[in-house]
């Protein structure tokens, strides 16, 4: 019924990933924030249309600031961990960066607090809304359930009778 | 289609509404020779094959993923929304003193569109609730008038059950009897709760009862029995109506409500698919605003309809239907509603009991996380429930209740997955590896039960009109008052004791915490304060009987006043029981169904 990476746009996404792009850098921050590598986050299809929700949505210079944030971040193993600090409990950045992982794991966007909003700007588009039909599904909840997007991806027929990753022997 | 009228210039039959019981009717009298000419008070979006796959993409685009989410209402055939019970503000005017919780569907395949197929006969008991525990009214049917109707139905919805697992609390099926498909197979979490949880022991107040997980017949289609072809997505104006083959089998969506995208589930709009075509007439976006009768005779003698081009305009123009025969299959409330509106109650015997008793399956909901992964969030919404307090002498001081075992975690009760993500990233502030392990841990693991308990008629559950509230065709909207009697509420009390041995019993720490939850309707009783939500299952509306004195409709739900009219759907029962009513509004109606053809054609 649906596929779940984006389709037609192989091209776009191979360009948009070249290091020095947003694209790479919005990946890299994705990466700390949600768990999950480049490769799957890529593999949703969704990065461009996330990083246009993002600028749609965001006051101007934001998203950018948010990315430059990310580059800054220290190097090596204590490069997530530095995430808390640097952005999460930025009252500027860490709002935004909640909600790209929410993008990242259920494909909708989640209006921004109203302290936030007063402080830095509201935008009509700072709703409560799923952002598409195929960032519904391709959201990475389901993966991290072991399961797969209600109403899409089906997986065929008493697949439901078999056992979970983790159930044991 | 254009359907034949008969001599007089009507149709044989005119039937209101075209949810399963309209088309049931519509498929068996279109088949014996009858014209049949079937309103729908909603478009007919869901008819086509493109217009479901519209309904599809509505669902994954929609915030909240409730019962109506797919199926948004046309604005001249309004009805009640989940959001609505909160802010009291929607179809129905709430009189209280407790918030009704139900919904239903007003598109041309009613609420089928949208429900989740369970299938359960009733129990012969539940016929003879009266007799046997002096609650209640006994149906002037009993479980064995209705046996050869709840086989028949279970072959037009395509039900998949294996009997030999359905024969208990006295449910027995003819010789050689079997459903037309093999049972849906059990999910993974079925079976961990089965092997924690079979034979232990629970006593509600009659004495012990051992607990079985059992697989429950499922309007799902399944592996096929003998030479039954399961009915798959179809497409009315296709000249076959069936689509290749796609939904012959279920195959795990997770979405039978409030969408099966492959239509694996049942929904009317299969059994209309196949009426005759040369006999029947739909006409969609026609709204039933009154029925006429002959004031002498009684007998009706027309449907006014409102017909409306385009469903954000309240412009139409105005019809008369006119038919030998009339049947209202609306819904229990829409039934009433249509009733009341044409000036037809209030006249003594059955005519004052037309939109009292109203009843529902008030449901409680409990949640947890089991010890081990179970997978959740994979296959049918449920595949099993725990049936053995459905019945027994207990029923003499309270409700009986039926456990639903979900397998879609805890989505009806929290919103979960999202609410599962939103919760640790904006509450717990995880992010990362840390989130990512915490969600895999987490999310696996969820539990969730929904308990429906029975709940019997009171004169004070009723459905009215106002003219003050009226839709945007002019036509009322439902005034209801609703409350939980002490029956329920203590059938509620002992549901709550029996969930929480189970979680005990598995392993299963209980999370249930309504204030953490979902918002819905709460009640007190005897210090406890219990959350319950509406399955869907109206009912009671026009009451059968055996009388005109006692009763709106007779054993052939057919109207004591008006002898050429039909009611004809939940409404008409007695009682409820603890089963789902599809199945067996399904085989009431084909029983009806057999009562017309007689009359009409012979």
């Amino acid at each position: 019924m649906s596929e779940r990476a984006g389709t037609g746009r192989s091209g776009t996404a191979v360009l948009a990933t070249e290091p020095g792009t947003r694209a790479e850098a919005f990946l890299a921050l994705s990466e700390l924030l949600t768990g999950f590598g480049r490769v799957p986050l890529a593999g949703t299809g969704q990065t461009d249309s996330y990083l246009c929700a993002l600028d749609a949505v965001l006051p101007a210079g934001m998203v950018d600031e948010l990315l430059r944030a990310a580059g800054s971040l220290p190097e090596g193993a204590g490069r997530e961990a530095a995430v808390g600090p640097a952005i999460l409990d930025d009252p500027k950045l860490g709002p935004v960066a909640r909600n790209v992982i929410l993008m990242w794991y259920r494909g909708t966007w989640t209006a921004l607090p109203a302290e936030w909003r007063a402080a830095y700007g509201a935008s009509p588009l700072d709703t409560d809304h799923v952002l598409s039909a195929p960032a519904y599904q391709a959201g990475l909840q389901w993966v991290a359930a072991g399961a797969h997007p209600a109403g899409a991806l089906q997986q065929g027929y008493g697949a439901w009778a078999a056992a979970p990753e983790g159930a044991g022997p | 289609m254009t359907g034949r009228t008969n001599g007089h210039g009507g149709h044989d039959v005119v039937v209101v509404g075209a949810g399963v019981n309209g088309a049931l009717l519509a498929k068996r009298l279109t088949r014996a020779g009858l014209s049949v000419l079937l309103l729908e008070a909603g478009p007919a979006t869901a008819w086509t094959f493109d217009g479901y796959t519209q309904h599809l993409e509505h669902f994954y685009t929609a915030t909240s993923k409730g019962a109506e989410s797919a199926w948004p209402p046309a604005g001249n055939a309004p009805q009640p929304d989940p959001a609505d019970v909160r802010t009291g503000d929607g179809y129905f005017v709430q009189r209280g003193p407790s918030p009704f919780a139900s919904t239903y569907t007003r598109l041309q395949g009613g609420s089928t569109l949208h429900w989740l197929g369970v299938s359960l006969r009733m129990l012969p008991e539940d016929f003879q609730l009266r007799s046997r525990y002096g609650v209640g009214r006994d149906w002037p049917i009993g479980y064995d008038d209705l046996e050869p109707f709840y086989r028949e139905a279970e072959w037009e919805l395509g039900v998949s059950a294996d009997a030999a697992e359905q024969a208990h609390h006295g449910i027995e099926f003819a010789d050689g009897y079997d459903y037309p498909m093999r049972r849906v197979p059990p999910s993974y979490s079925d079976k961990v709760l089965a092997g924690a949880v079979d034979g232990m022991a629970v006593d509600v107040g009659a004495g012990a009862v051992r607990l079985t997980v059992r697989n429950y017949p499922a309007a799902r289609n399944s592996i096929p029995r003998g030479d039954y072809r399961p009915v798959g997505a179809v497409d009315g104006y296709a000249s076959d109506a069936a689509v290749h083959d796609l939904g012959e089998r279920c195959a795990g969506n997770t979405a039978c409500t409030p969408i099966c995208p492959i239509q694996a589930r049942y929904h009317a709009g299969k059994t209309l698919a196949q009426a005759d075509r040369r006999n029947l007439k739909v006409v969609a976006q026609a709204v039933a605003s009154k029925v006429l009768v002959d004031p002498v005779s009684g007998a009706v003698t027309g449907i006014e309809y409102q017909r409306y081009e385009d469903p954000a305009s309240p412009r139409h123009t105005v019809h008369v239907a006119k038919g030998r025969a009339y049947v209202l299959a609306a819904h229990a409330v829409e039934n009433a509603k249509l009733l009341l509106a044409s000036g037809l109650a209030g006249r003594g015997g059955a005519g004052d009991l037309i939109g009292k008793g109203l009843m529902d399956h008030p449901a409680l909901y409990a949640w947890g996380l089991s010890p081990t992964p179970i997978g959740a969030f994979r296959g049918p919404l449920s595949t099993a429930g725990i049936e053995d307090l459905r019945g027994g002498a207990f029923r003499a001081e309270h409700a009986a209740f039926r456990f639903d075992v979900g397998n879609d975690g805890w989505r009806a009760t929290t919103g979960a997955p999202d609410s599962t993500v939103a919760a640790a990233v904006t509450g717990d502030r995880l992010y990362g590896s840390r989130l990512r392990h915490h969600l895999v841990e987490t999310l696996r693991r969820q539990v969730r039960f929904s308990i429906a308990v029975e709940q019997l008629r009171s004169p004070d559950n009723n459905v009215t009109i106002d003219p003050r509230h009226v839709d945007p065709l002019g036509n009322p909207r439902p005034v209801l008052r609703y409350h939980l009697d002490d029956y329920t509420l203590a059938g509620m009390a002992a549901a709550t004791e029996v969930y929480r041995e189970v979680f005990r019993q598995a392993g299963i720490t209980d999370c249930t915490d309504p204030e953490k939850g979902t918002w819905f309707p709460s009640v007190p009783y005897d210090g406890q304060v219990f959350h319950y939500h509406g399955m869907g299952h109206l009912a009671g509306t026009h009451v059968m009987g055996g009388s005109a004195e006692d009763s709106v409709v007779d054993a052939d739900q057919r109207s004591w006043q008006h002898r050429n009219l039909y009611l004809v759907g939940g409404g008409s029962f007695p009682t409820m029981g603890t089963s789902n009513p599809t199945l067996t509004m399904a085989a009431l109606t084909l029983r009806t169904a057999k009562h017309m053809t007689r009359e009409l054609a012979g």
